[in-house]
């Protein structure tokens, strides 16, 4: 859909030129996200944008919705990019806009423990803000050093911190958000539409602009873990263990190629995390982590390693530098199904002759945050393709283990149906309410669009997928 | 036509997008378009070359402009390649992709003037080469030429012609004289040639590094020294690529000699009850890896050292590199406020660096607002604790 002149010029009034961009190289950089399109992905949508913004304010969010209302106009809101899902990717062009710089810490309220930022805050300047005050934050996405704080509210929610403090959502206390129709209102636990149904609406339902997040009184002390070990099922059960006995910050587990990244870490299976609190109680935890550790024949890491590995925690595609290319997906599992997905993405990995590499990141006793990823290369597109199936197998099996996908945007929508069909029920009915001319991100998580709005049928986008892996397999 | 080698393109292809070196840029963060960020001009080279690194003459200069406003608006400062996530040489990259923009005739205008003025008069002021020692009358400083000697002082272009930092110069050869070092300068030294292979003009770059060295070996010097880590840069990463050998001297930056001097006990520097912090030029910091040495010298000065935000290896650009200064002053100006604003804020007396081009941005900025501090050069400081200016 060709954004039509009208539009451009009274965005251009009411942003100011210096606010928007309908440069060639401009919206060619703004159509990605993460993820590397394969190209015959890129002849189904029309993945560059027609204009980009970048408000300045959340009265320019709300001016840029309304007129997009007025002329059926896209609108993707974009923080980071540094999601995988093809979350901020256009389908069917319109406007992206650049959240980033609404960048501002808003108040701190010393006294409560409430610090509100705009959504286009990066994760690790609020680190920097709070290293002069009492307080920490809870919980940050393992993309803490380029994402957004509004980006992760629109997603998944689940990083580090995650396992002790809860999801991202459990430590907001309320949010200010722009509706599809232009409204600004404030949400909370109490509000409706409430923080619950907002969050991880993957930007169909609102943009978030500012956030009052809660934070937790800074820890005493902060004693990172390390464990080496030469079996997997060894590694998984002695994690159970550490989940079932101790109360650790953060507690992730990783295979092989994130290995072979690191040339301090000698094994084939480790994993790593920290316990944070008063001294005594992070020195008794980590007895307790020392004998696990022992009882299924690891070993403990100096503390400088374990320091090391713990300071590198934001750098988990380090791997790629040997691809070029990554392919993968994010999945929720239930802890006792970890050792029969990983076995199933090995079994996959034989037969399409790649090693397959996983990454869990515990978030609960019984939940763990699944990356599964291989090395590929992009450049070979029809093996890129074939090789893209791999992961809509693996998500196959994780949703029949009772699991379901971290996040849908457009390359996880099929999937939502039969992973979370009353949250879908409930999106779509909350869409059909709140934005009825589908403007905000449209052709995502709950239904695809091809270019021109033409719906893509999931049925028919994992049929292709598995036909796609069966001629993998043949050829 | 190949616009990039087999191990660069890999490299562009790895890119994992994450966007680490978005945030530590200091050009995105006044700019803010996802274009001007290392992660977009990535992207956009992944987007436009073949899976073979080449692009046809045609395309080359139909992007030409637009290639050449986001990659000649880049300090160079090297921040992007400290935080990639997958270890990508960004500096080299950017490096080839100006090598095409200035083969193919697209670089902005500011860039031809300087690669002409430094190709026809062997400086980067269009002065007469013969007046480069003439800081020498200006400053009073002794200085002896010789056929011969131990050391060359390598002074630059900025520090020889540049009225505000010739004192430096003055510094560096009265802490040579009294450490009673057998030194002297090259009767004609030329540009290093380092804001020719910032311009991309690597073969031009080439004719002045030949003569450098010539005119060095021909001293038989051991050492060579420079305050200016763009000189420096040069003399010790650049020549030898360019030359394809390397050249039969130690280079050292005039902080490593002084280091040497004070912790050997050549020079006994006293202390001054004075408050220090320090900004960590980039091509000397975190691109050439001295880091530790300034902070040596400093400290033997003063008990009073304070780190500014963001420093060492994650020092923040003052906006003096890259030629951002001739492509884009404004942006430029930008970058140095907002870098004195964190010196600043560290509430020292005096703001030190180790280089002339940081020293001169700085102290511009200083001295067009009210109660400005003092910025000088580490060379300056000492040559002051010893009483020798």
């Amino acid at each position: 859909m060709a954004t039509s002149n009208n539009f451009l010029r009274e965005l251009v009034n009411k942003l100011g030129q210096e606010c928007v961009s309908v440069d060639s190289l401009e919206k060619l950089v703004y159509a990605h996200d993460l993820a590397a399109l394969p190209k015959s992905v890129k002849l189904l949508f029309n993945t560059t944008p027609d204009a980009i913004a970048r408000p300045r304010s959340i009265e320019h969010v709300a001016e840029i919705i309304r007129l997009a209302n007025e002329y059926k106009i896209p609108v993707i809101a974009r923080g980071g990019a540094t999601w995988g899902f093809g979350g901020t990717v256009p389908v069917r062009g319109g406007i992206i806009l650049d959240l980033t710089g609404l960048n501002r810490v808003v108040n701190l309220d010393e006294k409560n423990g409430l610090l509100t930022v705009e959504c286009g805050v990066v994760w690790e300047d609020i680190m920097r803000f709070l290293q002069e005050t009492n307080w920490e934050l809870p919980t940050y996405p393992s993309s803490a050093l380029s994402s957004t704080v509004g980006g992760w509210a629109a997603t998944g929610g689940i990083g580090y911190g995650s396992l002790k403090y809860g999801p991202f959502v459990k430590n907001v206390a309320k949010v200010t958000a722009v509706l599809p129709d232009g409204r600004v209102v404030v949400a909370d636990d109490n509000s409706n539409p409430n923080l619950s149904q907002l969050f991880g609406s993957e930007g169909i339902l609102c943009i978030f602009a500012d956030l009052t997040l809660k934070l937790i009184p800074k820890s005493e002390v902060e004693r990172p873990f390390m464990a080496n070990f030469s079996n997997f099922a060894n590694a998984v059960m002695a994690a159970q263990e550490v989940l079932r006995l101790t109360n650790p910050h953060s507690l992730v587990l990783r295979t092989f190629g994130f290995v072979r990244a690191k040339d301090y870490i000698e094994s084939d299976t480790y994993f790593f995390g920290c316990f944070n609190g008063n001294r005594y109680d992070v020195d008794r935890q980590h007895l307790t982590l020392g004998s696990i550790v022992n009882r299924y024949r690891g070993y403990l890491t100096p503390e400088d390693e374990a320091r090391r590995e713990w300071e590198e925690r934001f750098y988990t595609l380090r791997i790629k530098k040997w691809g070029p290319s990554i392919l993968g997906n994010e999945f929720i599992i239930p802890v006792h199904k970890i050792l029969d997905i990983v076995k199933y993405c090995w079994h996959l990995g034989n037969q399409a002759h790649l090693d397959v590499e996983v990454e869990v990141m515990f978030i609960s006793r019984d939940k763990a945050l699944m990356f599964q990823l291989f090395l590929c290369d992009e450049r070979k597109s029809i093996r890129y393709l074939t090789e893209a199936a791999i992961t809509k197998k693996v998500l196959d099996a994780a949703i029949k283990a009772g699991g379901k996908p971290y996040g849908y945007g457009l390359w996880n929508f099929p999937f939502m149906e039969r992973a979370e069909p009353e949250k879908k029920r409930e999106l779509k009915s909350m869409k059909g309410v709140l934005d009825p001319q589908n403007v905000l991100n449209p052709g995502k998580t709950i239904g695809a669009e091809l270019m021109l709005g033409i719906p893509l049928p999931g049925k028919l986008y994992s049929t292709f997928m598995d036909g796609v892996w069966v001629l993998r397999k043949v050829v | 036509m190949l616009v990039l080698p087999k191990l660069q393109l890999e490299d562009v292809f790895a890119c994992a997008q994450c966007g680490y070196c978005m945030k530590r840029c200091p050009v995105y963060y006044f700019l803010g378009w996802e274009s001007t960020s290392p992660r977009g001009k990535i992207f956009a080279l992944k987007e436009i070359l073949g899976n073979d690194g080449r692009l046809d003459e045609q395309s080359i200069r139909k992007l030409g402009k637009s290639f050449s406003t986001r990659f000649f608006n880049c300090t160079f400062c090297g921040f992007c390649r400290e935080v990639c996530h997958v270890e990508i040489d960004l500096l080299e990259i950017w490096s080839k992709v100006r090598e095409i923009l200035y083969d193919h005739e697209v670089v902005p205008e500011s860039i031809i003037k300087l690669s002409e003025t430094v190709k026809k008069s062997k400086n980067i002021y269009m002065m007469d080469n013969l007046s480069r020692t003439d800081w020498i009358t200006y400053t009073g400083a002794d200085v002896n030429f010789k056929d011969s000697a131990e050391v060359v002082y390598f002074v630059g272009c900025i520090t020889s012609f540049s009225g505000r930092v010739q004192s430096i110069a003055q510094a560096v050869s009265s802490i040579l004289n009294s450490a009673n070092e057998d030194w002297t300068l090259l009767k004609d030294e030329w540009c290093c040639g380092h804001p020719l292979a910032l311009s991309g003009a690597i073969r031009e770059a080439r004719v002045l590094a030949l003569h450098n060295v010539e005119m060095i070996e021909s001293t038989g010097a051991k050492k060579v020294v420079t305050g200016c880590p763009g000189c420096y840069l040069a003399l010790k990463h650049e020549y030898p690529r360019l030359l394809g050998k390397k050249p039969r001297f130690e280079v050292l930056h005039s902080s490593q000699l002084l280091d040497t001097y004070i912790t050997s006990g050549k020079l006994v520097v006293p202390k001054a009850d004075i408050t220090l912090t320090y900004h960590d030029p980039c091509e000397l910091g975190r691109i050439s890896g001295v880091i530790r040495e300034p902070r040596v010298v400093l400290q033997s000065v003063t008990d009073t050292f304070i780190e500014p935000e963001y420093f060492g290896r994650e020092s923040i650009c003052c906006g003096s590199g890259g030629l951002l200064k001739a492509v884009n002053p404004s942006l430029a100006d930008n970058l140095t406020q907002r870098r004195y604003g964190m010196l600043a804020s560290t509430n020292a007396e005096v703001i030190v660096s180790a280089c002339p081009a940081c020293v001169q941005a700085l102290a511009q900025t200083a001295t067009a607002i009210q109660n400005g501090k003092r910025v000088i050069d580490i060379s300056q400081l000492i040559a002051e604790q010893l009483g020798l200016m």
